[in-house]
Order: C-alpha cells, then structure tokens, then sequence
C-alpha cells in the first residue's frame, strides 16, 4: 500500500499503461492484418501475452483516465478517501481501524482455514462439502425453487402495482446515473462470464441429455426445443428477480428511511433502522461478504482455466497451471484498477465497452448466423416459456433439478447480496418500478435473446449445419470452454467471433470482479465510513488471492460449493425482506396508484379536455 | 447520535457513488463534435491504408462479401482501392481539420465509395474498417455545418488548376481521335496513360507517335502540359513552402519566447516603426510581431526579435508573452487594426502599459477609448515641432528642467 491512487498518481499510471497499450496494441495490429508476414515471427504464447497484456493494459488505461467533472469541492470526500503517506505500522492501524473487526475477521479467517484444509487434508474436504452440497441442493430444493418462483411474482407486483410508483429518494430525486449507464452497470455488474461460455452450450447440452422434464428423445426436434426452453429458464426473469428481492429492499430502506447502505439493511422492518448494529446484522454483512469473495474468486479462477482451456483447444497454445495463475493476476490487477477510480471511472466505463462488445458481437453473428433458424427456434422456445413458466419454476424431486436448476438458482442467491447491494446503491432518483423493470426485465431480455442467439446457432450447426458439436465435446467435462469456438469455426468471420469471444470472457468478469470488491470493501468497513483506496486494494487483492490458491492447490469445485451454499441463507432472508418490505410498504406508502389503474384512468381524462376547458391554474 | 451517523453515512455512501452531478455511459459531447470527427476520419484514412497494405500482402484475395458480384473489376479493386482511397483521405483529413466544404463533400463521396472494399471482401481484417465507416459517416452527416470555409484559391492558383484540366481534356481527347496514327494506343485507358505519362516528362515510350501529325500533337501535348504542370506546382506548393521558410527564418522559436520578460512588445510594423525601434535599440528588449513575413525576414537579418503574426489574434499575443511586458507600442500603418491589437492586448493583460500611434486625429479618442494608456498623434508633434521651429519658439516638447 504504497500511496494511493488519487488523481496525480493516475496520471502516472496512466502514462505507464498508454505506452504498454500502444506498444503491444501495434503487434496485435500488425499481426491481425498480416498474419503471414508477423505470424511466422512469433510463436503461440507469445501471441497469448501480447495480446492480452495489450487488452488489459487498455482497460486499465481506461479505468484511469481522469473524469472532467467531479465533485471534488466538497472537502469531506478526498479526505475520507485518500490515504495519507504514514508508516507502515500506522497504515495498518489506520486500515484497522477503519474496518468492522468481525466483518474483516471472519471471511479472511475461513477462507484460511479453507486454504489449510485444502492443502492438508483435500481428500477429506472435497467429500465433506460434496455431502453438505448434496444434501442442501436435494433437501433444500423445495425453498429455493419456493423463493426464486415468489421472488417472479413480487417483482411482477412491484412492476404493475401500485408500490412501484414509490420514488427511492423522495419525490424530488434526480437520478444521478442516466438509464443507459444505469442499464450497463446493472447489467455487466450482474453476471460475469457464465453468459459468454454457456451461451453457446447450455442448449446444446440440454439437447444432447434431454432433462426429464422435457420428456423427448436425445437429439430430436422436440429435444431442441426443451433445450432452448431450459436455457432461456435457467437464465431468464427468475435468475434477476434474485438480484431485485435483495436490491428493492435496500433501495428503499436506505432511501427513504435513511438506513446504511448494507446487506444487513434488509433486516430493518425487523430491528428497526436504529437496530442495525446488531449482531443479526453483522452476521447478514459477513455471510454476504463470505458469498460474495466465495462466489466472485471461485467465477475467477473457473474462468481463467476455461479461457486457457479453450485457447488450448482451439490454437494448441497450452499455458499450464502458471498460466492460469499469471491470468488471474492480470485480471485482478484490472479489477482494483477499476474498483479504485470508482463507479464514474472505471466501472462505467468497462461496463460501458461491455455492452458495446456485447452488442457488436450480437450483431455480427446476426448478419453471419443462421437467422430464420434462430428466429423461428427462438420464437418458438419463448411461447413455450411462457407457457410452462409455472410448472418449469416448481417441479421439484428430480435430481437432474437439483444438479442444474436448483444448483442455478443457488449460485444467483450467492450473487444477489454484491449485486443487489450495487443495484440498490445506483438506484437514487429511481422509482421502483424503474429499478424492478431494469434488474428484471431489461437484464433478462438482453440475457435471452443472446441465449436464443447462440444457442439457436450452435443447435443449428448440430442439427442442419453438419458439424457434430456433441461428438466434439463428448467425454470432456469443460464443454463450455470449448463450444463456443467450434460454432465460431464452422460460420464467415469466425477468428473475428473468437476474438470478441475471449475479449467479452475478460470484460464480463472485470466488470463483476470490480463491483464485488467495491461492495466487500463498503460491507467491511466500519458503518459510516467510506472505504479507504487501501481497504479497496485489499479486497481485490484477498479476492485474487483466493482465487489463486484454489487454482494452485486445487478444489476450485469444492469452494464454488460452498459459495453457492451461501445461496440457501440468502434465498430464505429474501423471503423475510419481502414480508418485511410489504409490511413497511402498506404502513406507510398508501396512496400510490398502479399502473393498470393508471392506464384505464387516462383514457377519460383526455375525452374531458376537450369538452370542459381546463381548469384555471391557482 | 442518529443525525451525525446519518449523515456520514450520507457522506459514505456520496464518496462511493455519487461523486459526479450526472454520470452519462458515454460524454457524448466528447465524442460527436467537429474534432472527432476530423479525427476519426483519419482513423478511417489509417484503417483503409493498413487494410489495404493486407490486401496487397495476400497472393489470392477471397472475395466473399455480399457486392462481390456487382462491382466490376472487383479483384483489382479490393487490391488498390485501400491504399489509394488512404492517401486521399489523408488530404481529406488535413482539409477538414481546416473545416474545408470541399473536403467534407470529398469525404461524404468518398466514405460511401471506400465502405464498398469492405463489403466485397468481408475478411475478418475488414470489419474494422467497416465499423470505423459505420461510425464516422454519420458523425459527418451531424457535423456538416462546422465544415463550412470555402477554399480560397488566388487568381494563379485557379488559372493553373485549370490549363491543368484543359492540358489533361485536350491531350486524352485528341490522342484518343489520332489513335490510328499511334502506335500502342488503343483505348481511352491508353489515352490518359499515354498523357500522363507525357506530362510528367517519363515518356516511357511504349506509345510512340507514327504520323507527323500525331508527333505534332505530343509536341503541343509535351509543351502545354509540362508547362501548366511546372506553373501549377508553382502556383500551389510555393505559397505553402514560403509560408513555411518566412515562418522559420522570420520567428522566435518557441523556447526564445519563453526567455522573454520585462520587454516591450511592438505590434505591427509601420512608417514610424524604425524610428521607435532606434529609440529601443540598447534600452531594452523588444520583440516585433508583424504578420508580414517579408518584413519580419528583413528584421531578423537585421537582428531584431521577430514574431510572425497577426497582432490582433490573442494567441500571438500569448505567444509574445505580453503579460510579462513592461509595455507595448502599437504603431502600424492601420489605425482600425491597430484599435483591435489594442482591445487584444487589454484583453490578455489589463495591467500592461500600452502606447499607441494615432495615424489621425480622430482616432486619438478611440485609442483611449479602448485602454490606451497614451496615444500620440506623429503628425499633429510634427506639425507642432515645424511651426514652433519657423518662430524661433523653444521646443515645446523639450524637458523642462532642460530649459531653465
């Protein structure tokens, strides 16, 4: 923790990183219009390194880049973030200070004590969490799948009914963020790179092992179709209704009741906003800081090794261990880059460059890929969706559910408490409609309609395109990995699809990376507080850290398991946020008038103008 | 306890997350004036070089792009048409950041023509173009009225370009008549090969007049082209390159400038100029700045501190560091002119003393009027010194104590 990152020494960085950016940026040019002439010069992992040091070295220039206008004449701001240049020992104390001892204390002591287990005993560990897992997901299927399906119906409430009109702030609240910045940083904050590598292979799974539930013969037409289906499911309205349980809540209390902007928050129709410092609450902020590093480290290190799995296959490059490792150490390097200059700076802006990669490459395999297939695959697969959301949403009992729905829904529970937290935080000035219809429905239909893409397209190439991905894959446990760039193969403009491939893999998991480390450093740091740059540092670097001792020591598996555990309390203190919410909500947001009531009221009013002239103003 | 912790909660959460008024995905006025797009164009000039210079790098160019079939020729298209669309759009570019009209109508034809390589080969290596294309024409089409100077040409300039053109109509067409009477000349392609090629005085003989008549013809060809060609580089490149040279040899470099402190400044260079400058020469330092650049080469070989520019513009001033000036003499030959170097300077450093030369009388109080800290009149002192000369009158301007 040497210095900090204000505004002087970004510029140092800055001027560090443009020339790397540049000097690497000019290879990747060089070897990108002449493959011939550079290709020969150079050789696969040099190519790897290059490449991504010029990636990461651009967004880390972008995260840096000073903001024209901030707010920086308010005296209070610098100095609660800067840090001053102390000693060593007075650092520490300051940090110690700053942090909330059980909050700190408990996610680094277990995720030690995990360490220590994992390199003593893996055996033994593995087997423990694999039984716990087991019999959570198979015992606990009915909760999740209860409060996932209740979590759909609140948001849709919230959506149409009256409550929704309840502006967080006050009813003179401006939003800070403009919807598309809004909408991005929702969006790239709620999901990491699952989208990028399962968009392509979800539905081919499903196609090749047809869930029960779908009752089809593996590799036939109505089997395509309960893929499509399943995916869309598996990533859809009930995935981000998790993050909108949790967010709402929040938005509303710290908003309009002046409660601190924490997980613990939700429990405020419970304790009361003065109650927060109980240790309920310090119990809630620790579980969600243990789900979020759980869940964010495990994310990183499972995509480092897919990412490099999936160059291995494709171009033979094979990094190794130390590979995944330096990988990781790159992306954390970009995250607390981004997560120091802030949500103005660098979050937005690589969440900003998310969406519009996200949006390019979807537009390039529009105008490459088979579109009637994916039109008329996609249409049909979202009438089914419709059609069976309730049963899909609470069949219970089979294992097949609890391995992949059930599972699913866990993992998004264990990403709602960072997630809903940032939504909540970004949400001033918004009404909660806007808040409910941006996490729920915007995110989902962006998320569909790229499952319905890819995953159209990949079922396409395996059904009618002639390249049989399942035979492909078949044996390998990382499918998702590899999917991706046999589709790309098979279309026009393929190098140019993987390469947008790997660069959306980077920038999701940056743009989720950066918001946790945010929210951990926030939900540690003493109540009040703004967290120090340095507290920041540390979170993204405890973060990378975890992840790379589960890469080096084994049992990514097992500490994914456990983080998704972490799901099961979230998914149950979602259901008290909402009776408590709608508790609150009837005592004291009478008056509100719903949308439906809206509508109709509207229509005679304007027959009255023009008959009554309008009545006089004061 | 519960105001003081909300209220650093506040303070929190506004250091998190609310450190800007407003925070929109994109500065959109960063990213839509005239200057990026100036600037993406040549991105765009860049793109279609480097694309191009791949294209030519290929053996075989694999044409699988949706015009592929349409455009004519296309093999030989997608092979040239980068590189050369590049060292057009280089010029577009310079134009543009000049806001010229006629680059941005150049640019508006051109942009459109260049997207066609794209699409007839649809290469992963051009897609990048294609976007920058994409993103940049209608960047242009919103900025259409910050382009809006015309290109002034002088009357040379505009003869030239013109016995250019005439040269060019006159040796394709009639070479193109008498293409019997030659020998390799088949076509209209071969016509302006063949001038071309005569022009420039390369003449590489693969077409050859077989007629008297067709030799004569080339003569007058080799004649007026290669004179029209001479006057119109003349005409066109010199300006630009005097400009350059009187620039160079007529100026202070900039780090001379920055050395400059407590001088006098004289702006604009006029009939009583020399005199003022005799009567500073040994005092003090002083810089000159004259947007003539022959007087400022004149000064320079004279060892005069010299500053090409026009006095009025607040750059130049800048440039002549008039806010460290002890003070500045506006003395030119044009009062209207001068009012404006005065108004410039006043604007830059309220403080600095500035004397001025009234050609007329009454400009005297328009001088004032606009912060002059003193105004002469030369020909009023003139007229005043003659007549009390012709009395045998004490000097009136002599010092008083002198005269005791």
């Amino acid at each position: 923790m040497s210095g900090s990152v204000t505004d002087d020494s970004g510029g140092v960085l800055a001027g560090l990183l443009l020339p790397l950016c540049v000097v690497s940026g000019a290879v990747v040019v060089a070897g990108f219009f002449f493959p011939d002439v550079v290709g020969g010069a150079v050789d696969g992992p040099v190519w790897l390194v290059v490449a991504l040091t010029f990636f990461g070295s651009g967004l880390g220039y972008l995260a840096v880049l000073p903001y024209p206008e901030t707010v920086s004449d308010r005296e209070t701001v610098p100095t609660l973030l800067r840090i001053r240049h102390h000693s060593l020992r007075a650092t520490l104390r300051e940090f110690i200070a700053h942090h909330d001892p059980v909050v700190l204390g408990v996610p680094v002591a277990v995720f030690t004590l995990f360490c220590c287990l994992q390199a003593l005993f893996p055996q033994g560990t593995n087997a423990t969490v694999d039984g716990l897992s087991q019999a959570v997901l198979r015992g606990g299927g009915p909760v999740f799948l209860g409060a996932m399906f209740l979590a759909v119906c609140y948001c849709l409430f919230l959506l149409v009914g009256p409550w929704g009109e309840v502006r967080l702030g006050g009813p003179d609240a401006d939003p800070t963020y403009t919807y598309p910045t809004y909408f991005a940083l929702v969006f790239t904050a709620g999901i990491a790179a699952g989208i990028v590598f399962w968009g392509p292979t979800e539905a081919l799974v499903h196609y090749g092992t047809p869930p029960p539930t779908v009752d089809a013969a593996p590799e036939s037409s109505a089997a395509a179709g309960g893929a499509l289906t399943y995916a869309l499911f598996h990533w859809g309205l009930s995935a981000w209704s998790a993050y909108a349980v949790i967010a709402v809540p929040i938005a509303y209390f710290v908003f309009r009741h002046g409660a601190p902007l924490r997980v613990s928050t939700i429990l405020a129709p419970f304790v009361g906003v003065d109650g927060l410092d109980s240790p309920w609450s310090r119990l809630v902020d620790t579980l969600a800081v243990f789900a979020t590093i759980g869940g964010i480290a495990t994310s990183v290190a499972l995509v480092s090794q897919q990412f490099l799995a999936g160059i291995t296959f494709e171009w033979g490059v094979s990094t190794g261990r130390t590979g995944s490792v330096v990988f990781v150490g790159g992306l954390t390097l970009v995250v607390v880059l981004s997560a120091v200059t802030g949500v103005h700076r660098g979050i937005r802006r690589i969440a900003g460059l998310t969406v519009v990669l996200f949006g390019l490459f979807a537009l390039i395999l529009v105008a490459v890929g088979p579109r009637s297939f994916v039109f008329t695959s996609g249409v049909g697969a979202l009438s089914e969706y419709a059609v069976r959301f309730v049963p899909l949403s609470l069949t219970v009992g089979d294992p097949w559910i609890a391995a992949w729905t059930v599972w699913n829904w866990s993992w998004w529970f264990s990403w709602a408490p960072f997630a809903g937290l940032f939504v909540a935080a970004l949400s001033r000035g918004r009404r909660i409609r806007t808040v409910v219809f941006t996490t729920v429905v915007a995110t989902s239909a962006a998320t569909m309609c790229w499952f319905l893409l890819l995953g159209g397209t990949s079922l396409w190439l395996q059904r009618v395109g002639g390249t049989d991905l399942l035979a492909a894959v078949a044996g390998r446990s990382d499918a998702e990995a590899v999917v991706g760039f046999l589709v790309f193969d098979a279309l026009p403009l393929g190098g140019l699809l993987a390469f947008l491939f790997l660069a959306l893999i980077v920038v999701f998991i940056v743009t989720s990376a950066d918001v946790s480390t945010l929210v951990t450093a926030l939900l540690a740091t003493r109540r009040g507080l703004a967290p120090t740059t340095g507290a920041i540092v540390f979170w993204g670097v405890f973060q990378g850290a975890v992840a790379v001792s589960v890469l080096l020591l084994g049992g990514v598996e097992t500490l994914q398991a456990l983080a998704v555990l972490t799901g099961g309390p979230f998914a149950v203190l979602s259901l008290f946020a909402l009776g408590g919410l709608t508790l609150t909500f009837a005592r004291y947001e009478g008056g509100h008038t719903s949308l439906a009531r809206r509508a109709v009221s509207r229509l005679p009013a304007i027959e009255l103008h023009h008959d009554v002239d309008p009545p006089e103003e004061k | 306890m519960n105001s003081s912790q909300g209220e650093s909660e506040d303070r929190a959460l506004e250091a998190l997350f609310y450190r800007a008024e407003r925070v929109a995905l994109v500065e959109r006025e960063q990213f839509s004036g005239a200057r990026p797009t100036v600037w993406l164009v040549g991105v765009v000039a860049l793109l279609a070089f480097v694309t191009g210079l791949s294209n030519m790098s290929e053996q075989t160019l694999a044409l699988a792009g949706p015009l592929a079939p349409v455009v004519p020729d296309a093999a030989v298209f997608v092979r040239f048409a980068g590189v050369l669309f590049a060292f057009m759009l280089g010029l577009v570019t310079l134009g543009l950041q000049r806001r010229k009209r006629l680059a941005w109508q150049v640019a508006m034809l051109a942009l459109p023509a260049l997207a066609l390589l794209p699409l007839v080969t649809l290469q992963p290596t051009d897609v990048p173009l294609l976007l920058a294309l994409v993103v940049t024409f209608p960047l242009l089409v919103v900025n259409r009225e910050a382009f809006d100077r015309r290109v002034e040409l002088s009357p040379l300039q505009v003869a030239s370009l013109a016995a250019i053109v005439g040269v060019g109509l006159y040796g394709t067409v009639g070479a193109y008549g008498l293409r019997d009477q030659f020998l390799g000349l088949e076509d209209w392609a071969d016509a302006v090969y063949y001038v071309v090629v005569t022009i420039a005085t390369v003449g590489y003989g693969d077409i050859t007049p077989t007629t008297p008549e067709a030799q004569w013809f080339s003569l007058s060809v080799i004649v007026f082209g290669t004179g029209a060609f001479t006057v119109a580089i003349g005409a066109l490149v010199a300006p630009a390159i005097e400009a350059r040279m009187a620039a160079a040899f007529g100026s202070m470099t900039a780090s001379e400038l920055t050395l400059l402190d407590d001088h006098v400044v004289v702006l604009g260079y006029g009939d009583i100029t020399e005199s003022v400058l005799d009567r500073l020469t040994g005092e003090t330092t002083f810089l000159v700045v004259t947007p003539d650049s022959d007087v400022a080469a004149a000064l320079k070989r004279d060892g005069v501190n010299v500053l090409t520019g026009d006095p009025t513009d607040e750059a130049v001033l800048e440039d002549a560091r008039v806010d460290v000036a002890s003070g500045v003499v506006v003395a030119s030959d044009d009062d209207a002119r001068d009012v404006l170097a005065v108004l410039a300077v006043k604007s830059l450093a309220p403080d600095v003393r500035v004397v001025a030369a009234a050609n007329e009388e009454k400009h005297v109080a328009k001088f004032e009027s606009v912060g002059a800290d003193e105004v002469i009149n030369p020909l009023t002192i003139g007229g005043q010194l003659l007549g009390a000369s012709v009395l045998g009158a004490p000097d009136p301007f002599t010092d008083p104590g002198e005269r005791t």
